[in-house]
């Protein structure tokens, strides 16, 4: 699936929810989340792989995330990263502002949201 | 897990980092190799081969932007330069085959130049170690130059006389001091001074004192005979004990008095020899015996050198001489009788020269030969270079991607230029480092070779500004010049390239051409070298074959040194007999005979002769060698007599007065005709005239590179003149080794007379110390010229190498359309013919060119000698060929399958 100019911008704002998202259940490592964010998007959302973890930095910065180098049996040394209590409460702020956003637009531009 | 695989991406990322200027923390570095890894262990698992998978991981990095990554952009520390070479040291990491051979290569180069440098340096160019030397100046005249010249004690007294005008002046002579009391001697090396040496070299001992006037009289001073040594001296023989001072030293038997140690880093005034004893000139008597010079007008042994005063010019101080001239010459003419030497005395004016590097004997001789052989170092260095450049243009070109990278990202041509002018930096500094301790050893090693039995070398090789500055200024020369073609084209690569993979043909066939011209300008520059190596062992060789009228092994030479023998002269020769006959019953000796001289020894005697009734011979031509000889001299030197009869006891003093001579005086004084019978008439001599008995083959005097002289011989019994007070007993062996018999014969001659002073040497050693300059440049232009032809073969290999690989294409074609192996070979084997073909040529014009220098240096060869040259260009030929053959061998085999499936 090709986005449109449009949503091609909102995308990068988008990285940081997705993000922040996608380690809510779990820790993961930056190779895993790529590889989430391209399966359950069906390959329709792509990082550029240096800019992921530009934005995992960032996030962490923020104390949003937490990484850490964890070795476990069998397997090579990988940073992994965690959500912090922070990172919940922005996540949980961004998720209503999205929703309110989507409300609002879909309202406005007649866009149906299910 | 494979962390091999971890380690490769995490290389390629810093080098993905360094190619957009960014600096990355190495946890990041880590956490991308990590995920880079992943990526493509993920491809694998999907069924992708090796390369795809990799394809994939790489793309991700391709792609990658760092900007975002690294919180700064790297380091600019010094304008970047810090950064330069921390990526520089990296890349030469990255190839270490390539950085080792270069690194060794100019060590090698650099140290060479430097090893041979520091012998320049210190022979030729370093002013003495003592306080503003280039006030010093030596007396010589305007026939003979002040290093060589020499002049009588009477002479110098009267120069002593007029030392108030100058800031002060003294005069010395060389002299070996045999420290043994008796029995085999051993020797220190030392002069003869007069008191004034301490004031005009400004030389203050360490400890005690220097000798004064009051030293230095006749027969030594009032506490009798005073001796000062060298600082190294003091502390190998007493252990720097500071009550070394008041001991006695036992210089040729006699008992010195200690009363000085002199600093350290003082030799002397001359270069090439080290003081380790000095004694005042007036107790020469003493050493010298009744051969003492002090009261001979005749003999010139004395150096004498001035201080001036500040202000005073060279030409004031010989004018201010000169005008005193002959007044000196008045009160010094020798006595009457010598009237040539009258005749000639002080005749030609009085020069005073400048003297701040000292006087050398050595200076003379080497400089040439060091000349030459600093050329060739520099040939050398310049082939390790040229071959240094070809690898780093073999590597530019596989980094231009990466250049090209870093001109899209903006850096200019001079950035990229200078990235690499580092790399080079960092080379030529690594191989200076490893070549300046090369050097210290090396240069330890020549002037060890230099030095012979009886003639030991030193010269002061410690590092000094001049030798320090001549290898930064080689390393900084040598960076350019390997540096410089490869960083320029690099960084001529147009940032467009960074997309385009297409282009390479082009850049490959231009650098192929440079590639070309600086091997073919290799093979030129070996061949010269080479041209220059054989020509010098071949001189060595010819020089050490050369009939020499003699046969040098299995001789043991023994100086039996007669100064200090109590007996009187008739007595002394009785002397001789008895030792000669007690060493010719030893076990292990075939025969012994003695003589006055032995040859190609130190010493020389010549007397001006007439045939009687033969056409009369003028100036020079009159002169011919002697020696006086014991019978059995010629047997034990296996030396041929042609006609007539060897000497025998009968002939004694009071019997027929006889000689022998050979066949190069009969060629001169008689035309050839048999001088048996014929009356010789010795001239300005007290001689009675000799009849010749005998005729022997030509034998060399002095000179091995002379032809050998006309020789006079006479018995030792009836020669009355003793000119040398020195008895050398010449032992033949049954066959062991002449050192083997050191013991017995000195014991041997002890039992004669205890009190003799005894000197051995092999006849064989002394022979082959007068080829030492010869063996020492054979050997030196040997070793480079081999070096050369390695590097030249290297450089071949090389460009061969490359241009297969990047023919491959092209090869494999030409493969599959039938092209037969033969073929191929054929086709790579004729670039390399032609580079060494045009690498030849320019080598011999350049041999032609160059031999005109070295001719003096050569012996029975022509410098164009068309042999050497042949034999030059053949072995180049063989290298060459070597070299082009291993990679079109590997041509021959490239599968023509698989080089149409990569394309």
């Amino acid at each position: 699936m090709e986005f449109g100019g449009a949503i091609r911008e909102a995308k990068k704002g988008t990285a940081e929810l997705v993000v922040l998202a996608f380690l809510e259940a779990e820790p993961r490592h930056g190779y895993e989340l790529t590889q989430l964010i391209e399966e359950r998007s069906g390959g329709a959302l792509t990082f550029n792989f240096a800019s992921l973890y530009a934005t995992l930095y960032k996030l962490e910065e923020r104390k949003w995330i937490q990484g850490r180098w964890v070795e476990k049996s069998g397997q090579r040394r990988r940073r992994y990263y965690k959500i912090t209590a922070t990172g919940r409460e922005v996540l949980a702020s961004q998720r209503k502002e999205w929703r309110q956003f989507f409300e609002l637009i879909g309202d406005l531009a007649g866009v149906r949201y299910a | 897990m494979r962390d091999r695989e971890l380690r490769e991406w995490r290389v390629l990322v810093r080098a993905r980092a360094d190619a957009e200027w960014r600096a990355l923390s190495s946890e990041v570095i880590d956490e991308l190799a990590c995920h880079l890894a992943d990526q493509y262990a993920a491809a694998r698992r999907g069924g992708a081969s090796d390369a795809e998978a990799r394809g994939v991981a790489q793309q991700l990095l391709n792609a990658a932007s760092f900007l975002e990554l690294s919180k700064r952009p790297r380091a600019r520390i010094g304008g970047g330069y810090g950064h330069d070479l921390k990526v520089a040291v990296r890349q030469l990491r990255a190839t270490p085959i390539v950085t080792i051979v270069a690194v060794l290569s100019l060590a090698l180069g650099i140290g060479a130049n430097t090893a041979i440098f520091s012998l320049v340096d210190s022979l030729l160019l370093r002013a003495l170690p003592v306080k503003d030397p280039e006030r010093l100046a030596v007396l010589g005249d305007t026939t003979i130059p002040a290093n060589d010249q020499s002049w009588t004690y009477a002479i110098w007294q009267q120069l002593h006389e007029r030392r108030a005008r100058f800031d002060n002046v003294f005069a010395w002579s060389q002299w070996r001091f045999n420290l043994s009391e008796r029995g085999e001697t051993e020797f220190a090396d030392g002069i003869l001074a007069s008191a004034g040496m301490f004031d005009t070299l400004r030389v203050e001992p360490v400890l005690g004192r220097g000798f004064t006037e009051a030293d230095d009289v006749r027969g030594g001073g009032s506490d009798g005979p005073a001796a000062v040594i060298s600082y190294s001296f003091w502390q190998r023989r007493y252990g720097g004990a500071a009550d070394a001072l008041g001991r006695r030293l036992t210089l040729n038997g006699v008992p010195f008095t200690i009363i000085g140690v002199l600093p350290p880093g003082f030799f002397g005034t001359d270069v090439g020899r080290r003081i380790e004893v000095a004694v005042p000139v007036g107790t020469e008597p003493l050493l010298r015996g009744r051969q003492s010079m002090l009261d001979e007008r005749r003999a010139w042994w004395l150096s004498v050198m001035f201080r001036l005063k500040p202000g005073q010019t060279f030409d004031q101080a010989t004018a201010l001489l000169r005008s005193e001239q002959p007044q000196i010459r008045e009160a010094t003419l020798p006595p009457a009788g010598a009237d040539d030497a009258r005749r000639d005395f002080l005749k030609a004016a009085f020069v005073v020269a400048p003297a701040a590097n000292g006087t050398s004997s050595l200076r003379e001789r080497y400089r040439r030969p060091l000349t030459t052989i600093l050329v060739v170092v520099g040939l050398v260095l310049l082939i390790a270079c040229l071959n240094i450049a070809n690898l780093l243009l073999a590597r530019a070109t596989v980094r231009r991607h990466e250049m090209s990278v870093r001109a899209a990202l903006g850096a200019s041509g001079w950035r990229i230029a200078r990235q690499l002018l580092i790399e080079s930096l960092v080379l030529s500094i690594s191989g200076a480092a490893l070549g300046l301790l090369l050097a210290q050893w090396g240069s330890r090693v020549l002037v060890q070779q230099l030095s012979t039995r009886t003639n030991t070398v030193f010269l002061d090789l410690s590092l000094d500004w001049r030798i320090l500055a001549f290898t930064a200024g080689v390393t900084v020369a040598t960076t350019l010049l390997f540096g410089i073609a490869p960083a320029f084209r690099t960084a001529r690569v147009a940032p467009i390239e960074a997309i385009r993979e297409l282009g390479r043909g082009m850049i490959g066939s231009r650098r192929l051409t440079l590639a070309g011209t600086l091997v073919a300008t290799q093979v030129a520059l070996s061949m010269v070298l080479l041209v220059a190596a054989m020509l010098f062992v071949r001189t060595f060789a010819n020089l050490a074959s050369r009939p020499i009228g003699f046969d040098r092994n299995g001789v043991l030479l023994v100086n039996v040194d007669l100064r200090r023998a109590p007996e009187p002269a008739e007595q002394r020769r009785e002397l001789g007999d008895r030792i000669v006959e007690a060493v010719r019953t030893l076990p292990g000796v075939k025969s012994a005979s003695a003589s006055a001289l032995s040859p190609i020894g130190n010493m020389s005697w010549n007397g001006a002769f007439q045939v009687v009734g033969a056409p009369p011979q003028t100036g020079r031509q009159r002169l011919a060698y002697r020696n006086a000889l014991a019978p059995g001299w010629f047997a034990t030197y296996g030396t041929a007599l042609v006609s007539g009869r060897d000497f025998e006891p009968a002939d004694r003093a009071g019997s027929a007065a006889v000689a022998i001579v050979n066949q190069a005086f009969a060629r001169r004084f008689l035309d050839g005709k048999s001088p048996i019978g014929r009356t010789l008439r010795i001239e300005n001599s007290s001689e009675s005239p000799l009849e010749v008995v005998g005729v022997v083959e030509n034998a060399v005097y002095r000179s091995l590179r002379d032809d050998p002289p006309p020789t006079v011989y006479t018995p030792m019994a009836q020669t009355i003149d003793d000119p040398f007070a020195q008895l050398i007993v010449s032992v033949r062996t049954a066959g062991g080794a002449p050192a083997l018999l050191t013991r017995s014969v000195a014991a041997a001659i002890n039992g004669v007379h205890p009190d003799l002073a005894l000197t051995f040497r092999p006849l064989a050693d002394q022979v082959n110390a007068a080829m030492t300059q010869e063996r020492v440049v054979a050997m030196l232009s040997g070793f480079f010229g081999v070096l050369a032809l390695l590097l030249a073969g290297l450089g071949l290999y090389g460009v061969t190498a490359y241009a297969v690989s990047q023919r491959r294409a092209e090869i494999g074609v030409r493969m599959a359309l039938g092209a037969a192996p033969a073929g191929v070979m054929r086709l790579v084997l004729r670039r390399v013919g032609v580079l060494v073909l045009l690498g030849v040529l320019a080598g011999v014009g350049l041999s032609w060119w160059a031999s005109r220098f070295v001719s003096t240096l050569l012996f029975a060869l022509e410098p164009r000698d068309p042999v050497t040259l042949a034999g030059a260009a053949l072995t180049l030929g063989l290298i060459g060929a070597l070299a082009g053959w291993i990679p079109a061998y590997r041509a021959t085999r490239i599968d023509p399958a698989e080089v149409l499936r990569e394309g």
